[in-house]
């Protein structure tokens, strides 16, 4: 009886350890990867890579603090909780390099995958990071460091939101535009990860002649379509769209489509 | 007491098996170290696979991510899940019982014998790692887990140190597999079991959602070294770590002294 009781208090010993570990650390029993502590080690882990790149390429021009990195994270689209380990992170991220000026939405994008024992793979924008490999001083082929790069997390780092947020990105994914029977157009655009989605006005012309303008409204990391309701001139061999965002950012430029 | 753990390490050098582990603990490390080294595409999936083909530092410690998996459980259970089942598997628990020491003094030799195998070991197994990836890689500057550059001396200093963490959690295996031993006086449960149910904690510990059974898991502080290649460190993992450990450790001895204490020996 004293050993069964003996054995009881041992099997007990463990679970109320097991779960007050758990609770301790996992705030009340959710994951440790949140969206503020990403914020909060991906600036920090790709800076230190990004002055490891300059130093390669010969620059000593930037440091970590000079660069001001910053980043706003997103599991998986709005409508799921920034929180949990996998491969469905992106982090928006802003830096200041002089040689390397940013797009105008003003970022890059990141793609993580992140595990449950707070670790991470990060992969970044070729178009601000380069590629695969670097050709260093020396004229050797080199990894390049900020392409693909691992970090990890402290699980009990600070869990405040960390505020930084960064609109969305409307781009034009038609590669041209079809009119309808009734001559209608309509034209498809996807609204990036961002902070509010994106919204506002876009007017069409074709041949000098306005198609009218449509207002769009739609959450971020969502295709919509908008169709313009006057018919497009027989004639017509372009159309061109000029964005006006009243959220989130719209091509900088008139976008022109060819009729298809 | 001594002169009973004395008999164990008689029992236990004559064991070929227990020879085996650690002769594979010190050679081992140099094929794997070669192979990896000749890679012409660096094993990235891994943390520190990236710099593995041509830094020392890095390669010791994917080694070691690897050997956390399931290397180090087998190495400990293979000495630690067969101590108390062979001398069922022999027929000599009466012979050994009948001998001037108490039962308890008996249990706590073996547990002795096989704990300070598992710390050497271990040992064995990082000072061999270490060394094949200096001597044939290089000591070259390492780039740690927050991309800040470690310079070689202090890489060397936190590598040691990170081998030496998993020292905790090989000894919560070690009681599981004496646990093992004496539940089911079976060598091959005893060496099976706790490798199997370390890599089922494994498979727990990566599944998204179930996040506070994770930090009681005692596959958990396999992966508390990543704190110290971070800048600045962090030590929590660590110490959690190390108490899950123990109180894994402590829970499994009890049990296994328990059943052991307990036991008819009469019947065979």
């Amino acid at each position: 009886m004293r050993r069964t009781i003996l054995t009881l208090l041992a099997v007990l010993l463990v679970v109320v350890a097991a779960g007050g570990a758990g609770l301790a650390s996992g705030r009340g029993g959710d994951s440790t990867v949140t969206r503020a502590r990403l914020e909060r080690s991906l600036p920090q882990v790709f800076a230190n890579n990004y002055v490891r790149m300059t130093h390669l390429l010969g620059r000593h021009d930037v440091t970590p603090a000079s660069l001001h990195a910053q980043a706003m994270c997103d599991k998986h689209g709005p409508d799921v909780a920034d929180v949990g380990p996998g491969g469905d992170w992106t982090c928006l991220m802003s830096w200041t390099d002089p040689e390397v000026p940013m797009p105008p939405e003003g970022y890059g994008k990141f793609e993580l995958n992140v595990h449950a024992n707070d670790c991470y793979t990060a992969g970044g924008p070729s178009k601000l990071v380069g590629f695969l490999t670097i050709t260093d001083q020396r004229g050797n082929d080199v990894d390049n460091p900020v392409f693909e790069f691992d970090g990890c997390f402290d699980p009990s780092s600070s869990n405040e939101a960390t505020g930084v947020l960064f609109p969305s990105l409307l781009s034009v994914t038609s590669p041209s535009v079809a009119p309808d029977p009734r001559g209608r157009i309509g034209v498809q655009v996807t609204c990036g990860t961002g902070s509010d989605g994106c919204a506002g006005t876009v007017s069409a012309s074709a041949d000098g002649s306005s198609l009218g303008a449509q207002p769009f409204s739609m959450k971020e990391e969502a295709p919509d379509t908008i169709v313009f309701d006057r018919p497009l001139p027989a004639a017509a061999t372009e159309v061109t769209l000029t964005f006006t965002a009243t959220t989130g950012v719209g091509p900088p430029k008139p976008v022109t489509l060819p009729v298809s | 007491m001594i002169a009973a753990v004395r008999w164990e390490l008689r029992k236990l050098r004559a064991q070929l098996r227990a020879k085996a582990v650690l002769l594979a603990a010190l050679v081992g490390p140099v094929p794997i170290v070669l192979v990896i080294h000749g890679q012409s595409r660096p094993p990235k999936d891994s943390l520190f696979g990236r710099f593995a083909t041509d830094n020392g530092f890095a390669l010791s410690l994917l080694v070691l991510g690897f050997a956390a998996q399931w290397v180090l459980p087998l190495l400990t259970a293979i000495v630690a899940g067969d101590i108390f089942a062979s001398e069922d598997q022999h027929g000599t628990w009466k012979t050994v019982l009948t001998r001037s020491t108490s039962r308890s003094r008996l249990f706590w030799a073996k547990v002795l014998v096989a704990a300070g195998f598992a710390v050497v070991t271990v040992a064995v197994l990082a000072a061999a790692t270490v060394l094949a990836s200096l001597v044939i890689v290089g000591r070259q500057p390492l780039v740690g887990l927050s991309g800040q550059t470690i310079d070689p001396s202090s890489a060397l200093r936190l590598v040691a140190a990170s081998w030496a963490t998993t020292l905790p959690p090989v000894l919560g295996f070690t009681g599981l597999a004496v646990l093992l031993s004496v539940w089911s006086r079976n060598p091959a449960v005893g060496i099976a079991a706790p490798v199997v149910l370390g890599m089922v904690m494994q498979l727990v510990g990566a599944l998204g959602g179930l996040d506070p059974a994770r930090q009681g898991l005692l596959t958990t502080p396999f992966d508390a070294w990543h704190g110290l290649m971070t800048s600045p460190r962090f030590t929590g993992p660590l110490t959690q770590g190390l108490a899950v450990s123990a109180v894994w450790s402590v829970a499994a001895l009890a049990a296994a002294y328990v059943l052991f204490r307990r036991r008819d020996i009469t019947g065979g």
